[in-house]
């Protein structure tokens, strides 16, 4: 097959539903197709409803809006022959066979030949869908197995079966890698796969072991939780977040498939406290609660648990556990005195060992596995990397110890690790005992890789410089969430030093989870608190300096994000000349939230932006009423593709659906801006000046009489206001950058000593919000 | 004296902002197909009209220019016909009438076309270029003010509790929708073309409107107000247009007047509170024809928003069951600059359809005025 350009989703349930929103995310045009109900009115109504749905669901399905357009709502009775206009048809209708095998059956009518048929089953194999179905059919199918939510969840497990055509696989892998941004896990044809096998096993453990050894679900999801890398829901709020009926489903389809002599069987128990909680409605988050909710009688909202020896809500409290807190890493976790070291190892004990078990079973490849959990269940750490962190010979040792078989490859693990890094490639172990490099799919560059490798050409404790080939650097955030800092702009000017003597182009970038959440606020506190205003307003300056040096360097620069991209992380990106986002980047100016206004550029350079933009009505008033809109209320774009609307991207700038390919991405597009390179000129503005600076003030007011902004979110306001309308500018002047980022500068400093901006501050630092004053 | 009479109206549907099926549409296209249809249904020779007064609240973008001119080419008006586009804000279009009545008077023309059209889709209220004067509003900050908080005062002031004003907003709904239902809309209205197909009937018109609904809205202004996004008139596409002349040229030309223009009234008051502008604006038409409010046998009373409305029918000691008969501004909506246009065309169709002597139209206006025009039976 030649590529795919057009895709059908039959079944508009969540999955199916959440599936074609994601094809619609890349730009594919996809057909969603479901059944009529009987005496429908509107006989698309289920995929219709569905899509609906999704455009009103936080977080969304769709990265845009405008995405649903591409979505054709569409059912099965009127519409298959449609499926001839596709080149990939998804299978996401109800687990059970014959259902599945019937829809196969009418799709192999009308497909066109060499069209890929894939599944989106959890549980069912490969070997009994296809079962009867003719050869050719077998040929183009396979199964996709996604994650929910399919926008957001990076793992795609895929399954060929004997006769799948390996062409056809490897096009509709490649789709959903670069098109698509999942990372491809391949697994054997086994029950639940890799994903679901060991994280049903896991969750089954960890509730048995809370029954057994009464440990109240908050303290549970307390170990379970950050100690071992896992989201911080650990096993009770994760339940609840999937939904706590989707347990008895899998795991009673999981027992039918999987052999007699599976640890799953062992492993398996009644669990009359779900039944009874499902039975009641408690479903979870998408329910009425399920372990946790929230109790909203009385017109209070009081967070309650369920207790799980008598199956009743009782109020919830944080889990005070100190010792928790003390032990640093997995294997003291295990190691605590008393209930909680206890659990810990009866619930990662039996995981680690069954994880080691499906070696050979669910994938031949360590890595795979571990990517598998790292993707799917959102754990920082696979099962081997854990086991690794751990030590191979105390896991092995104290499974022996408490009866269990001690696994074939655990046991012979000898003192080796699963993981080394060897000449600078990171290696792991197979199943003959050997290792093998880990390679990465084609195309892909990871800064990570780069550094096992190499050294970095400048350093400091905020940032790094490193060369990653064809004459590109690569400028390193490093401070804690990537925090921005004196240092940071200090290596900034260095790099630009040494980028224009010795490199060609810069990329911007780093693989923390986000970008940067901007400056170090607690930094600033303490500046504030000690009254080093001459500091705080040099580093504001620093900032600016450097930033507009690097939008004068010679050489292109290209900032690469990906997660939140926030206040000076922002700023960085809008001094760059072309920026490569991944496709789930969240960018904003939020400067105002915590009682400031942009100050290293921001606002210069969205004036600049709005004020040419073609689209918008001619005038001094404009540009400002827009980045005031955007700008006084903090927002943040949901997805690369809404930071277009917002313009913190252009319209040229790219967009990189596959995390893992942003790097690469990033500097092709820096090597094709190095040839015939000049620097953007400065832009002069032309800015309404005080009348201006009102119009902003009274529509700010009105908000401030809905209840919508706070006395001092005026005050920020009337600061943001003068600096967007260009202070005493009158609109006959033209203002260069220098006078708007002298506005900015004294707008900040003129509010970062009230006591308002600094208990913002304290607040941010202390609980992640700013309060509301 | 001359006699000025209205001898035609017409308008197209009111459409909600934004979301309605006119908000793609052109406010000069728009204006131009009410202006042509309204001379098609005259039947008059278009050069017979002296001059084309568009009312227009924010004259700017595809709206701006001289709008009047460029709606009267696009018409195919006689190019013989002048046009002049005229802003009070949403006294725009019945100011357009008392021009034009001015002019007939005064023996500078027999035959005026009268329109107004806002498209607020397309250009915002304030404009793209709001630029208020710091100094005027340091010394009389209500002349910028919202009109939003100008109800909220209104409602203070005049003691206009919450449930009175959803009551009379479904009342308005109720009125528009049975006005609908039974086809009285239908004669004024113009099928506008538009991308998407002809565009026939009024969409703000909510015949489900309730007073529990209503109840259940956030305050729109004020965190602690009483004026509400249901108690407010909706932001609206549309245009409209009267043809006024003189009773002599009606006559030679075989129209049928609908009413004559008796009097007209204007006056500033405080802009805090300037939907109670119709009360001394009305007052003055009145007082000129010298008649009284009981004399009224049709009032078409702009419901900018239901609070001004209530305050201005009880200081005006208007008789409720002879107020916006077919529905107000609140289910039809308020395209700024057409509104004028619309209430003195439909005040005089229905003094001919309902019977009485008297009818008034009369609206508040931002910044502090009111604009009335009253009308007697021919």
């Amino acid at each position: 097959m030649a590529g795919i350009r057009k895709v059908a989703v039959i079944g508009a349930g969540v999955m199916g539903s959440g599936i074609a929103a994601h094809i619609a995310n890349a730009g594919v045009p996809v057909l969603l197709m479901d059944i009529v109900p009987e005496g429908a009115a509107d006989r698309n109504g289920l995929a219709a409803g569905a899509v609906a749905r999704m455009l009103k669901t936080e977080p969304a399905a769709f990265m845009a809006p405008r995405a649903a357009k591409l979505v054709e709502t569409l059912n099965v009775e009127d519409h298959l022959d449609r499926l001839g206009e596709v080149d990939w048809i998804i299978e996401v209708v109800i687990e059970r066979l014959e259902a599945k095998q019937a829809l196969y059956r009418r799709i192999d009518a009308v497909r066109r030949p060499g069209t890929a048929v894939s599944s989106n089953t959890s549980t069912i194999p490969l070997d009994a869908l296809i079962e009867g179905m003719p050869e050719a059919f077998g040929r183009d199918f396979l199964i996709t197995h996604f994650f929910n939510p399919p926008r957001y969840m990076r793992l795609l497990e895929i399954v060929t079966g004997p006769r799948t055509d390996p062409a056809l696989a490897a096009t509709v892998a490649d789709f959903a890698d670069r098109r698509l941004g999942k990372s491809i896990v391949r697994c054997k044809d086994r029950p639940g796969f890799i994903a679901n096998r060991l994280g049903i096993f896991w969750i089954q453990n960890a509730i048995a072991a809370a029954d057994d050894l009464g440990v109240p679900v908050e303290e549970a999801d307390a170990v379970m939780g950050r100690p071992f890398g896992i989201p911080k829901t650990g096993v009770f709020g994760l339940v609840d977040l999937v939904g706590l009926d989707l347990i008895p489903h899998t795991t009673r389809s999981l027992r039918a498939a999987l052999p007699a002599e599976d640890a799953f069987h062992a492993s398996y128990r009644e669990m009359p406290v779900i039944t009874a909680l499902i039975a009641q409605g408690h479903t979870g988050r998408k329910g009425k609660g399920g372990f946790y909710r929230l109790n909203r009688q009385g017109g209070q909202k009081t967070k309650e648990a369920v207790d799980l020896r008598t199956g009743a809500y009782r109020p919830s409290a944080k889990a005070d556990l100190p010792a928790l807190k003390e032990a640093k890493g997995p294997k003291a976790v295990l190691d605590l005195p008393g209930r909680v070291g206890a659990y810990a190892w009866r619930v990662m004990g039996p995981t680690l060992a069954y994880a080691a078990g499906l070696v050979g079973e669910a994938s031949d490849d360590i890595a795979a596995i571990d990517e598998a959990m790292r993707l799917g269940y959102n754990w920082k750490w696979g099962p081997f990397e854990l086991i690794d962190r751990i030590g191979g010979a105390y896991v092995a040792e104290r499974l022996a110890k408490d009866g269990y078989t001690v696994p074939p490859i655990l046991a012979g693990l000898d003192g080796k690790t699963f993981y080394r890094v060897e000449n600078g490639r990171r290696q792991v172990l197979t199943a003959g005992g050997d290792y093998k490099d880990i390679v990465r799919p084609e195309g892909v560059l990871r800064l990570e890789d780069i550094k096992l490798a190499a050294a970095p050409l400048l350093k400091n404790g905020s940032a790094a410089l490193w060369d990653i080939g064809d004459g590109v650097a690569c400028f390193e955030f490093t401070a804690q969430a990537n925090a921005l800092d004196e240092q940071v702009m200090a290596l900034l000017g260095q790099s630009i030093a040494l980028v224009t003597e010795r490199y060609k182009a810069l990329v911007v970038y780093n693989e923390g989870t986000n970008f940067s959440v901007g400056a170090n606020l607690g930094l600033a506190l303490f500046a504030a608190n000690i009254a080093a205003w001459g500091e705080i307003e040099t580093l504001v300056a620093l900032g600016q300096q450097t930033y507009q040096r690097l939008k004068s360097a010679p050489f292109p620069v290209v900032g690469a994000p990906a997660g939140m991209a926030l206040g000076g992380g922002c700023e960085i990106l809008l001094h760059s000349d072309a920026v490569q986002a991944h496709a789930e980047t969240y960018i904003g100016l939020v400067e105002a939230g915590v009682g400031l206004v942009p100050a290293w550029g921001g606002c210069k350079e969205m004036l600049a932006r709005w004020q040419s933009n073609p689209a918008m009505p001619k005038g001094p008033m404009p540009a400002p009423a827009k980045v005031f809109e955007t700008v006084s209320t903090a927002t943040v774009a949901k997805s690369a593709e809404e930071a277009k609307d917002l313009l913190f991207l252009r319209p040229t700038d790219g967009i990189t659906m596959n995390r893992d390919r942003l790097l690469a991405d990033a500097k092709a597009k820096a090597l094709s801006l190095v040839e015939g390179y000049e620097p953007r000129k400065p832009v002069s503005l032309t800015l309404p000046g005080p009348s201006g600076a009102l119009a902003l003030r009274m529509a700010a007011e009105g908000f401030a009489r809905r209840g919508i902004a706070t006395a001092h979110d005026l005050v920020v306001a009337g600061a943001l206001a003068t600096v967007l309308t260009g202070g005493e500018a009158d609109p006959l002047d033209t203002l260069d950058e220098d006078a708007i980022l002298a506005l900015e500068r004294a707008s900040f400093m003129r509010l970062v000593w009230t006591e308002a901006t600094l208990a913002r501050f304290e607040s941010v630092i202390e609980t992640g919000r700013p309060v509301r004053n | 004296m001359t006699d000025v009479v209205i001898a035609g109206y017409a308008r197209s549907p009111f459409t909600p902002a934004k979301k309605g099926a006119l908000a793609r549409v052109r406010p000069d296209d728009l204006a131009a197909q009410v202006v042509r249809r309204l001379v098609a249904q005259a039947g008059i020779p278009s050069k017979d009209i002296e001059d084309l007064i568009v009312g227009c609240a924010f004259p700017e973008g595809e709206q701006g220019f001289n709008v009047a001119r460029l709606i009267g080419m696009l018409a195919g008006l006689d190019l013989g016909v002048g046009g002049v586009t005229v802003n009070r804000f949403c006294g725009s279009s019945m100011q357009s009438v008392h021009i034009a009545a001015g002019q007939i008077m005064l023996g500078a023309g027999e035959a005026f076309l009268c329109a107004g059209v806002e498209s607020m889709s397309r250009v915002p209220m304030m404009g793209f270029n709001p630029m208020p004067n710091p100094a005027l509003h340091e010394t009389r900050p209500g002349a910028y003010i919202g009109m939003g908080d100008t109800a909220e005062n209104v409602a203070r002031r005049w003691r206009i509790t919450r449930a009175d004003q959803e009551a009379f907003a479904v009342a308005s709904h109720r009125k528009a929708a049975k006005a609908q239902a039974e086809g009285r809309l239908a004669a004024e209205i113009v099928p506008i073309t538009a991308k998407g197909g002809p565009v026939e009937a009024d969409g703000c018109i909510r015949a489900d409107a309730s007073a529990e609904g209503l109840a259940a809205l956030k305050p729109a202004f004020q965190q602690d107000g009483t004026v509400t996004a249901g108690t407010s008139s909706p932001l609206t596409d549309g245009a409209s247009a009267v043809l006024v002349c003189s009773d002599a040229y009606a006559r030679r030309a075989g129209l049928t007047p609908l009413a004559r223009i008796a009097a007209v009234g204007l006056s500033g008051c405080e802009p805090e509170i300037m939907g109670i502008g119709p009360v001394a604006a009305s007052k003055k038409a009145m007082a000129r024809a010298g008649i009284t409010a009981d004399a009224l046998g049709v009032v078409e009373l702009n419901e900018a928003f239901a609070a001004q409305a209530i305050a201005c029918i009880r200081d005006l000691g208007l008789d409720e069951k002879t107020v916006n008969i077919d529905g107000g501004a609140i289910a039809l909506g308020h395209p700024l600059g057409a509104t004028g246009a619309r209430i003195v065309g439909k005040a005089a169709a229905l003094l001919a359809r309902e019977g009485g002597r008297y009818a008034l139209a009369t609206q508040c206006i931002g910044g502090g005025q009111g604009i009335a025009t009253l009308l007697e039976r021919v």
